[in-house]
């Protein structure tokens, strides 16, 4: 009965009435594996599922080994079979109400199976419902009756986009233990948008992103699997970006002056010139994007304004309304920035519970040396909310993965709303998951404050949405 | 040469001196660097604690210069080096002097009298000097021009961390004092506040002391526990397992991060909790080892802080200086050609419990030169708070430079006094442990006592832990650690 061809989708993209593209899938069903398809509203993933029902025109690429018998229940299956009943309402050109199509028939057009269809009437309770007309149903029962007809239909892949969307609470628990049963035959392909509700016998998950099949992961690959819950839970959540903390109000900025300004700004080593000359105004609600190879000073340049690097004093920069060597201290002038960056993540090498290092974004401190209020803490918690991780707030950071510390680390730059955030290659050295982790984080800031982003990033397939204008630094003079 | 400034005084004073020692609270430190804004600093000396003392003390929003001799300028040496690539003006003595309001000497003891001896003429009338040891002018005497006022700043740790842990928003912990017999306008104290501020010292904790506790505890610790102690356990611990067929790498590595690693529990929780981290059979055992070692080790302690008391100690290393540091050369090439400085530690893992385990003697040995080091030296007058510091909270620190690079490491990061000293403790000690070493084997040092029931007699366990904790280190311990839960990091 199980189907013994793979089923394999090879560099396939797929258009679906000029709406929509799947690009270039690649992807591949073993038998005896069940997949989970996830993504954000809007990725793609009930696309790649009507797929394997032969859905779509056929751009490019391949498909090969889909068994004859697919058995697809989605939304727009649903809509379509309702259409299709609307489009039967003559009544119009008659003048004689229709009754339309009832359920029985509906049922009874594709069943292979009519003992496990009775049942299924049965147990899901649509015995009175069978000689209404089908379109006359409530959107549920709809539902199950386009669950009768996949399950009746002897399928031998079984494609199923939410499943468990508007079931009553006893047809769910049904519904979950006959695909149980029923895992044990036929190849299941499910869409879920919630991970929680995945089911026991899924062995691998597909994750869509933008018409792209971005990620495949196992089920036993714990980490993995964690970290594409996050990416969800970022992409989908309906969490806000917390708020600062009223308490802390930064000295005010004179409106109109620029946040930062370089004049002719220069590092030298003994004669070796990082760069020199170099004019740059930052003004407030500007979000730039910092590019150049390496060695040509992208760092170098960004702790010029961050301070952290000693020749600040011996140029002419005026940031957050300080002219630099004037009796300032190095902490008024952090108190206006966030900052992320690989180097302070090695710096960052401390066993702190995940709240306190985001509490030390309000300090600005590598580690926390000072007592918090309740407000800063119940602000933590609602980042690590938003990142998924509420219920590891007490961890220790250096314990966390890479991409999770970076998560935090941005979390940690950005919980007190610095008028500039400085976001040295955020990405550099993370995987493609974490990467899509940082960059939605990323996005989602960048959306929803007031914050001017000054981004550096080699990689151009990292853009982050909303950042327009560009510096270059040029290959170091030799 | 001018006399020993402490010999000079009467036994009252001595006293007095050696008991000052005061744990202040942040709220002390409210007025920030109000004291030195806008103040002329100019630092001599960009070596690791010139140039990062400086850089914190110019982020904190300071005037900070720095003056080197006129030969380091025209060379380009890297103390020049140092200055310029980090932005800082320099010049040479007659140039950044004559205007300075705060002149801080960070240059090596032994060039302390010279450079004292330099400056003293060029600086303006009513200037302020610091000191980061008080060596020069409690073991040298030497006068400082009555106008001038003479304030002492030392952070507890080598340059580097003095860096690190300012720019983690953090500091170290800083000893400060005023030289009682120059403060002629009454403002040492506000002075040395508020550079204690500018290198973030208040953060981590200050203790107010004197030139002189700094001084006699300094040197005792120094020479005795912190690197002499480390330095003759490591040889013999190494020699030990070699004897006994332990892998040299693995000979190696567990001393090299033994001492890190068994001290980073005495820092959390004094002698107490490195002890505790043992087995119940193995804390009886080592506690039994380190008694023995106490009674052998006991005379030794009591000598060198004589020697520091009356002066023979610096009297011997002065000598040293004046022959072109013959002793102190000749003592550190011998540590570098010793069996456990020229094997490498192996690529083999060691679990951090492993480390207490199968190092039963490296963890006697650091409490009875502990306990020991506080004994003398609070038996000489020292405040138990000064003998706190200068025994258990700096182990760890010490121990930290051997994990890096073992005793060259540690060797190169503390001062030539405490490397002179540390090699007397070592010469003296290395003999006096040899019959002690004899009965060691590897159940002690190497392999762990791999018993099959770890049972042990109560009242036998009780008795230990008693005698652990009752410990007069462990008492000044948990009071001193406890002040500074309100400012130590969270982590």
């Amino acid at each position: 009965m199980i189907n013994q061809d793979a089923v394999c989708l090879d560099a396939l993209s797929v258009d679906f009435d000029g709406r929509f593209q799947l690009s270039d899938i690649r992807w591949t069903i073993q038998p005896g594996e069940h997949w989970l398809i996830t993504g954000a509203n809007g990725s793609g993933k009930s696309a790649l599922a009507a797929v394997l029902a032969g859905e779509g025109e056929c751009l490019s690429g391949s498909r090969s080994g889909l068994p004859d018998r697919v058995a697809l229940v989605s939304y727009e299956r649903q809509a379509e079979l309702i259409e299709a009943e609307r489009r039967k309402d003559d009544a119009d050109i008659l003048d004689v109400i229709s009754e339309g199509t009832p359920v029985a028939k509906i049922i009874d057009e594709v069943c292979q199976d009519h003992e496990l269809a009775q049942a299924l009437v049965e147990t899901l309770g649509l015995r009175p419902l069978m000689g209404r007309a089908f379109r006359k149903l409530s959107t549920g029962e709809t539902r199950k009756v386009m669950l009768i007809r996949a399950l009746t239909s002897r399928p031998e892949l079984l494609v199923l986009d939410e499943p468990f969307d508007g079931l009553d609470h006893d047809s769910l628990t049904w519904l979950q233990a006959h695909l149980r049963v029923l895992a044990k035959t036929v190849p299941m392909v499910i869409v879920l948008n919630r991970f929680d509700e995945c089911p026991e016998f899924i062995t691998h998950i597909a994750y869509v992103d933008h018409g792209h099949l971005l990620h495949q992961v196992k089920r036993d690959d714990e980490s993995a699997f964690a970290e594409l819950y996050q990416l969800l839970h970022l992409k989908m959540s309906e969490l806000e970006v917390p708020m600062a903390d009223p308490a802390v109000r930064l000295p005010a900025l004179n409106s109109g002056d620029p946040l930062v300004r370089l004049t002719g700004a220069t590092i030298r080593y003994d004669d070796n010139t990082v760069f020199e000359n170099l004019d740059w105004t930052i003004e407030a609600n500007e979000h730039w994007q910092l590019s150049g190879p390496n060695g040509s000073g992208k760092t170098c340049l960004l702790s010029l304004i961050t301070g952290d690097h000693p020749q600040c004093y011996v140029n002419d920069i005026m940031v957050f309304g300080f002219q630099r060597g004037t009796g300032e201290s190095i902490w008024q002038i952090k108190q206006y920035i966030g900052y992320v960056s690989s180097a302070l993540q090695w710096e960052y090498r401390v066993g702190t519970g995940l709240r306190n290092v985001i509490i030390s974004g309000f300090f600005d401190s590598i580690g926390l040396y000072t007592k918090s209020t309740e407000t800063q803490k119940a602000i933590a918690d609602q980042w690590l909310a938003l990142l998924g991780m509420t219920a590891r707030a007490d961890e220790p950071f250096n314990r966390l993965s890479h991409g999770d510390q970076r998560l935090l680390l941005i979390a940690r730059a950005m919980v007190k709303h610095p008028p500039l955030l400085i976001l040295d290659e955020p990405c550099l050295g993370l995987d493609d998951l974490n990467r899509q982790l940082v960059l939605a984080l990323i996005e989602r800031i960048c959306t929803s404050s007031e914050t001017a982003v000054l981004y550096v990033n080699h990689r151009l397939e990292d853009h982050v949405l909303g950042i327009d204008k560009h510096l270059t630094l040029s290959t170091p003079s030799v | 040469m001018a006399n020993n400034y402490f010999n000079t005084l009467p036994l009252r004073e001595q006293l007095a001196e050696l008991g000052k020692c005061r744990f202040m609270h942040l709220a002390e430190f409210t007025e920030g660097v109000d004291a030195l804004k806008g103040k002329k600093i100019v630092v001599i000396g960009c070596g690791a604690q010139g140039l990062n003392q400086g850089l914190n003390l110019r982020d904190s929003g300071l005037d900070v210069s720095y003056t080197l001799r006129a030969e380091a300028i025209e060379q380009k040496r890297q103390s020049w080096k140092n200055a310029t690539e980090n932005g800082f003006t320099v010049g040479t003595y007659d140039e950044l002097l004559p205007t300075a309001d705060v002149v801080l000497n960070l240059t090596p003891d032994k060039q302390h009298t010279p450079v004292v001896n330099a400056i003293m003429p060029l600086m303006k009338h009513g200037a302020c000097l610091s000191y980061s040891h008080g060596f020069n002018i409690v073991e040298e005497g030497m006068q400082i021009r009555d106008d001038i006022t003479v304030i002492m700043v030392a952070p507890k740790c080598p340059g580097s961390e003095v860096r690190a842990e300012y720019v983690r928003g953090f500091g170290v912990p800083t000893l400060i004092a005023v030289h009682e017999d120059n403060d002629p306008n009454g403002d040492g104290l506000a002075l040395a506040k508020a550079y204690a501020v500018g290198t973030g010292g208040h953060k981590a904790g200050v203790l107010m002391s004197s030139f002189i506790a700094e001084v006699k505890s300094d040197l005792m610790g120094e020479q005795t526990i912190l690197c002499g102690m480390l330095q003759t356990g490591s040889l013999l611990c190494f020699d030990k397992m070699i004897e006994e067929g332990i892998e040299p790498g693995y000979a190696s590595k567990l001393i090299q991060y033994g001492w890190e690693t068994t001290t980073e529990a005495l820092k959390y929780g004094g002698v107490t909790n490195m002890m505790d981290r043992l087995s119940n059979p193995a804390k009886i055992r080592a506690f039994d080892l380190s008694a023995q070692m106490k009674d052998i080790m006991r005379p030794l302690y009591k000598k060198h802080q004589d020697d520091i008391m009356n002066g023979t100690f610096s009297k011997t290393m002065m000598a040293d200086w004046a022959n072109d540091d013959a002793e102190l050369l000749g003592w550190r090439a011998d540590t570098a050609e010793t069996a456990y400085e020229k094997t490498d530690a192996a690529d083999v893992e060691i679990a951090e419990q492993e480390y207490f385990d199968n190092g039963i003697l490296m963890v006697a040995m650091v409490k009875a030169g502990v306990e020991l080091a506080f004994e003398t030296m609070t038996a000489a007058g020292i405040i138990a708070d000064s003998a706190y510091y200068e025994s258990l909270h700096e182990t760890p620190l010490i121990a930290n430079t051997i994990a890096r690079k073992k005793l060259y490491e540690m060797n190169a990061t503390i001062s030539d006094t405490a490397e002179y000293g540390c090699y007397l403790y070592n010469h003296a000690c290395v003999p006096l442990l040899s019959d002690f070493m004899k009965d060691i084997k590897s159940d002690v040092i190497g392999k762990g006592l791999q018993l099959d029931d770890d049972g042990v007699d109560n009242a036998r366990l009780i008795e230990v832990n008693e005698a652990i904790r009752n410990h007069p280190v462990e008492q000044i311990g948990g009071i001193l650690r406890g002040y500074m839960a309100d400012m130590k990091r969270i982590i």
